[in-house]
């Protein structure tokens, strides 16, 4: 490919190519970066190879011929779902997917393919996306998947009254008041392209649009999916039952456009909240497949030589967040006082085995394309009780934080935070609870720790979480000025200059101290040995496209 | 003894009452939480004020007892929050998952513990009495969840001979069964065992006893025809106490080995705050237990002349 057609494409791209030949942006930089910008990914790989010299191997292919047939049973919580717009767990997300699609899928290598959508192409300040949407696609029902059922999805995501976390996710799509979508925000052009006009530059769109709870639904759905599983996927539900089982069947062969998915049906099986039960099952040849397992497990799946273990480093995290508004994490002294405590290194060890990376109270990983690394805090008590002595409390401060009792990795983080702040004075009581009463309060509870999934863009995280006013910021975190710099690193395609933004936005967030985030965790599942084709994906999305079961 | 029968009826009756009470006052705590957790969590306060002045929960708390008894009563149980489903549809399957479970127990282990405590308590002090106490003693001191974790570790795990959870799938097998009735075989028999041996060692040394084996009778018929009628007294509370246990108690099991029982739902419906199931849970436990109680109280006074007659 040359230049121009390259600068077709988007104008941008061939600068990165210089940057990459330069050694000014990595690899990983490149690939994640031009596939934002409408390059396929194959061509992004091809071109690393060209211009590098070194084979960049994509996704690992099986190397045996896949067979068609068999049912893949799964365990994993079968959670009530209503709107797929409101769901707010990734499990969900996967039981959703084998009925209804994305327009743009984020593959285990964390690069974004084109999905329901076939290719997209940006305009050079960012602001206008072209989507060329899969022309072979249709819905269970017998309709054809057109731009009419995109555009109608996004205008229910945009409407508050839908309570959609999509609604934070595209804030580039808002009118000015912010109280739906904008006139001419996403536009049908004809019944396979639809245009989106944005606010403000957005780089991140297509990732955006890999994100669980944006799915595409009918252009009639009603808001109540398992009473009209209507959906372009691979999959019929035929079984939906919470706390115990969902069952689906695939479409009748030339029925839906994928070549892939080579099982006739996939059962979901719910386990309950024991891992131990999960894992258990999954030895004695109950299920293929099990969505997540604890750390502590790790070596009893190694020691099976019938069970493979999976591990992938991603952006999963969990974050101990004081909610700015409740007294006394109201008082930045405070805040200060419990992050100077903070030895990230020890804690990973402490409570993850050290499987994992430091976290840097930012939220922003090393794995995300656009992180800055700016100079680390370190422990220190003397600051921390001069701080608390300064915010009022000289003799020690009295605190509870609120946790999820399973998966375990949560509450002996909450512990072992619990006892690196107490040589400053602070006692903090870690009150472990259900998770659905843990749910319940999340966005409200003064101090508490909250798991948050992988986000492919560090801006993804930073959009929902921590952008005044969204639905699923949880600290009550309001500056005008850290939303200005975010809007300006998300339309921001030069890695260099997106970097400088960054680095404003990680030091504000973290001086700001509103969260301790411990660290980013390695994550882990486990199969049967006769499952082929399955890859970690670092959201623990299940891509089931090249996923087939060998003879056992 | 209808006298006797229908003083324990009205006591059976008195505490369900007390506690159908304290229960609802308990629950009626978590009523703000309700909205959200039907409605999700994002609803504004006058979408939960609304929901609550139409689904009647602005209403005075006695008005909304004698519904909710009025309603257990003809057979409604309410909706599940967390299931979306009527309670009655999942209780009764639950429940009957758990009786299932507590039949294969029952089956196993009455007649494990009462033999093995008969022969432990005719020779008291022998070495097969010292042997069975020790086995029981040690069997019942490892809580549920101790023996579930070390029998699926071996079996499981290091040999793959059985399934480690049951009911994953739709096909029932019952060779899933074989690992939560053990552990709960394990546990519970030896203080059936014990009772019996107890009970037993005390009748063999009853002056009737000496006198049949002194008369001459076989040792066998002394042991069956007159040891063995009055030895059973103590213990037949004790086996019949044993399934409220198996009924409500079992929730680690359950849990443990994913088995959709009674116990498991009503960890779930705890967990999830869902007010109707865990009510009607509850409910259903109390009449179990309440219900269990009388039996057992009216058995023994059947068995026991003593009390009969006095």
């Amino acid at each position: 490919m040359d230049t121009k057609e390259l600068e077709r494409i988007h104008v941008g791209i061939p600068k990165m190519c210089k940057d990459l030949a330069a050694g000014k942006v990595s690899r990983r930089e490149f690939l994640r970066t031009t596939t934002l910008l409408g390059l396929s990914a194959p061509v992004a790989y091809a071109l690393v190879g060209e211009i590098t010299g070194e084979e960049m191997i994509p996704q690992a292919r099986a190397q045996e011929d896949p067979q068609r047939g068999g049912t893949l049973r799964i365990s994993m919580p079968v959670m009530e779902i209503t709107d797929p717009s409101t769901v707010d767990w990734s499990q969900k997300g996967n039981l959703l997917r084998m009925v209804i699609e994305p327009l743009v899928q984020l593959g285990a290598d964390n690069i974004a393919r084109p999905w329901l959508a076939e290719s997209w192409e940006a305009s050079d300040d960012l602001t206008q996306w072209t989507f060329r949407l899969r022309q072979n696609a249709t819905w269970n029902n017998g309709d054809a998947f057109t731009a009419d059922d995109v555009v109608a999805t996004f205008t229910r995501w945009l409407d508050p009254a839908t309570g959609s976390s999509n609604f934070g996710r595209f804030n580039a799509l808002q009118n000015d008041a912010g109280d739906g979508i904008r006139e001419d925000g996403v536009v049908k052009v004809d019944d396979h392209t639809v245009q989106f006009n944005l606010r403000t530059a957005d780089l991140g769109l297509p990732e955006l649009m890999t994100d669980y709870p944006a799915l595409i639904t009918h252009r009639d759905f009603a808001g109540d999916f398992p009473a009209a599983p209507i959906g372009t996927g691979p999959f019929v539900m035929t079984d939906y039952a919470v706390g115990q089982r969902a069952s689906f069947a695939r479409r009748p062969e030339g029925e839906y456009w994928n070549d892939g998915f080579w099982v006739d049906g996939v059962e979901v099986i719910d386990h309950g909240d024991d891992t131990n039960a999960t894992l258990s099952a999954l030895r004695s040849g109950q299920v293929d497949l099990i969505y997540e397992m604890q750390i502590g497990q790790v070596p009893a799946v190694q020691e099976v030589e019938e069970l493979v273990l999976y591990e992938t480093i991603t952006a999963q995290t969990g974050v101990a967040r004081m909610h700015v508004t409740e007294p006394p994490f109201d008082n930045l002294l405070v805040r200060q006082a419990i992050q100077a405590c903070i030895d990230h290194d020890l804690l990973l060890e402490l409570a993850y085995e050290g499987l994992g990376v430091p976290g840097e109270d930012h939220h922003v990983a090393p794995v995300h394309p656009e992180y800055a690394e700016i100079p680390r805090l370190a422990q220190d008590y003397d600051r921390a009780r001069a701080l608390l002595a300064e915010a009022g409390y000289p003799d020690g401060l009295d605190i509870t934080i609120d946790c999820v009792a399973a998966p375990t990795w949560e509450p002996n983080t909450c512990q072992v935070i619990a006892q690196m702040v107490r040589p400053a004075g602070i006692n903090l009581t870690v009150n472990i609870m259900p998770g659905g009463t843990y749910w319940d309060r999340w966005t409200v509870a003064p101090f508490g720790f909250t798991s948050w999934t992988h986000r492919p863009l560090g801006v993804t995280v930073l959009n929902l979480a921590y952008r005044s006013g969204v639905p699923w910021n949880e600290t009550g975190y309001a500056n005008p000025e850290f939303d200005m710099l975010l809007d300006q690193a998300n339309g921001t395609y030069d890695v260099d200059e997106r970097r400088q933004l960054m680095d404003q936005l990680e030091t504000m967030l973290r001086d700001d101290a509103i969260i301790v985030q411990p660290y980013w965790r390695a994550i882990h599942t486990a199969s049967r040995n006769n499952l082929r084709g399955f890859e970690l994906q670092p959201a623990r999305e299940f891509h089931l496209q090249n996923v087939w079961l060998a003879e056992a | 003894m209808v006298i006797f029968l229908a003083k324990r009826a009205a006591y059976m009756v008195l505490t369900m009452i007390a506690v159908s009470i304290l229960l609802i006052l308990l629950l009626e705590v978590n009523v703000g939480t309700l909205p959200t957790r039907v409605l999700g969590p994002y609803i504004t306060q006058e979408q939960a004020a609304h929901w609550l002045e139409a689904e009647g929960y602005n209403r005075p708390i006695y008005v909304r007892y004698f519904e909710w008894i009025g309603d257990m009563l003809s057979g409604d149980f309410g909706e599940s929050t967390r299931f979306r489903e009527p309670v009655s549809d999942i209780l009764w399957d639950r429940l009957g998952n758990t009786g299932i479970l507590a039949f294969f127990v029952f089956a196993i282990m009455v007649p494990l513990s009462l033999g093995l405590g008969i022969l432990s308590g005719m020779k008291e002090g022998s070495r097969m009495d010292r042997s069975i106490s020790f086995l029981s003693v040690v069997t019942t001191s490892v809580p549920e969840f101790a023996s579930a974790v070390l029998l699926s570790t071996i079996f499981v795990f290091a040999l793959g001979w059985l399934e480690g959870t049951v009911g994953s799938g739709s096909a029932f097998n019952w060779t899933q069964m074989i690992l939560p009735v053990s552990v709960l075989v394990l546990y519970g028999f030896g203080y059936i065992a014990r009772m019996m041996r107890a009970s037993m060692a005390e009748v063999m040394q009853s002056p009737y006893i000496r006198t049949a084996v002194l008369k001459g009778l076989p040792y066998r018929r002394v042991i069956l025809r007159h040891a063995l009628r009055n030895a059973l007294i103590a213990p037949f509370t004790v086996i019949i106490l044993q399934i409220n246990w198996l009924l409500s108690g079992v929730i680690v099991v359950e849990f443990f080995f994913s088995y959709d029982g009674f116990g498991a739902l009503l960890l779930e419906a705890a967990q999830n705050t869902d007010i109707d199931l865990i009510q009607a849970c509850a409910m259903v436990a109390v009449v179990v237990a309440v219900g269990t109680q009388t039996i057992a109280d009216i058995g023994y006074t059947y068995l026991n002349p003593r009390i009969r007659f006095t």
